[in-house]
């Protein structure tokens, strides 16, 4: 457990190094994953209990960015001056994406991998938020 | 009530509450079968911000409370590597449509939110804030901070994209005639991240796979993208 915690951190904590050391905008959380995926592709072996961690902070990612959402107190007239144009910008743009995405996606599949078409593999899915 | 005081000094009262309230909406979310509009965020917010304005509480005073929540962001996001981990060899086999349809994805994301909010006149700070609208929350609020926008206001316009995709997706891709599960999942994690795989879930476990790849991958996508024109502008 402490291993896994360990671990987390130790990702995070070289990935705010870089970010700081290189001046790379990329958030240091952000540099973290890709240095813990790294790792995981080097030492390869089964790890329980970093996909316990890893899911239970997963699972509650949502109350973690509550005391940031309450930070929209600070936000009124930010809101009452673009509210309609966030709403508008933020729906227009995710149907766009899904549209665009979804459709390239499809493309790809037939032009470059036409084996793959028609088939739907199904394995147990991790969640995430 | 002045041996109470001292109480007020600790995390214990807002941290407490933050829990509290988050647990009541998340009871009722799961009553709802998780639809995206009993979102508990979407509720737990605007009941604490009553309080602490009815309590006279000042957000740094919140904020520095419930630091113990926010903290756990960091490790969270780090640790969304292990689901990509346990799906590379699928990652492996459809390398091309998912790279293609990612970058597509993310730059239609980003110059849609920016182009169509500038329209508008919104500042910079603004504009940083809508421009990771398509990542999952931590890695937007994070970006955000870095471009110089509001993490609060990011994060708000996250939740909202997450309930318009999740509640429009269905429909959308029908129209577009869709009968592929791979692609429909993948665009609706890239464009609506954890509501977008909730969602996904409900209708299948393919759809539910693809769409938690879509929204991992389009969090390191469109970070670098935007790291890139941060350096750039």
């Amino acid at each position: 457990m402490l291993a896994a915690i360990f671990l987390l951190l130790a990702c995070q904590l070289i990935g705010e190094a870089l970010h700081r050391i290189t001046g790379l905008a990329l958030p240091g959380s952000v540099i973290g994953m890709v240095l813990l995926l790294g790792w995981l592709a080097l030492v390869r072996r089964e790890r329980p209990t970093l996909g316990a961690v890893s899911g239970w902070l997963t699972a509650h990612l949502s109350i973690m960015f509550v005391p940031a959402a309450v930070g929209l107190m600070q936000e009124g007239p930010a809101l009452a001056r673009y509210g309609l144009g966030l709403a508008l910008a933020t729906g227009v743009s995710t149907l766009l994406t899904i549209a665009v995405t979804a459709l390239v996606f499809r493309w790809a599949l037939r032009r470059f991998t036409p084996e793959e078409v028609g088939k739907r593999p199904v394995q147990p899915a991790e969640r995430g938020a | 009530m002045s041996a109470l005081t001292g109480l007020l000094a600790t995390p214990l009262l807002w941290l407490a509450a933050t829990l509290g309230v988050f647990e009541i909406f998340e009871r009722l979310s799961q009553r709802s079968g998780r639809h995206p509009l009993c979102h508990p965020v979407l509720w737990t917010t605007p009941v604490l911000i009553a309080l602490l304005w009815a309590t006279g509480t000042s957000y740094a005073d919140y904020q520095a409370d419930t630091f113990l929540l926010s903290f756990l962001l960091g490790p969270a996001v780090v640790g969304l590597a292990v689901p990509i981990w346990a799906q590379r060899e699928r990652i492996a086999r459809l390398a091309v449509p998912i790279v293609l349809s990612l970058a597509a994805g993310a730059v239609t994301s980003i110059v849609s939110a920016v182009g169509i909010l500038s329209l508008f006149g919104a500042p910079a700070d603004i504009l940083a804030s809508i421009a990771p609208r398509a990542t999952t929350t931590p890695v937007s609020m994070a970006i955000a901070q870095q471009l110089g926008g509001v993490p609060a206001l990011a994060a708000c316009i996250v939740l909202f994209a997450g309930i318009v995709g999740a509640m429009t997706a269905t429909p959308l891709l029908n129209a577009m005639k869709f009968d592929d599960y791979r692609p429909r999942g993948f665009a609706l994690g890239v464009s609506a991240h954890g509501f977008g795989a909730a969602r996904a879930f409900q209708v299948s476990e393919t759809a539910g796979a693809f769409a938690s790849l879509g929204m991992a991958l389009n969090a390191v996508m469109t970070a670098a993208l935007l790291s890139l024109l941060a350096i750039f502008l």
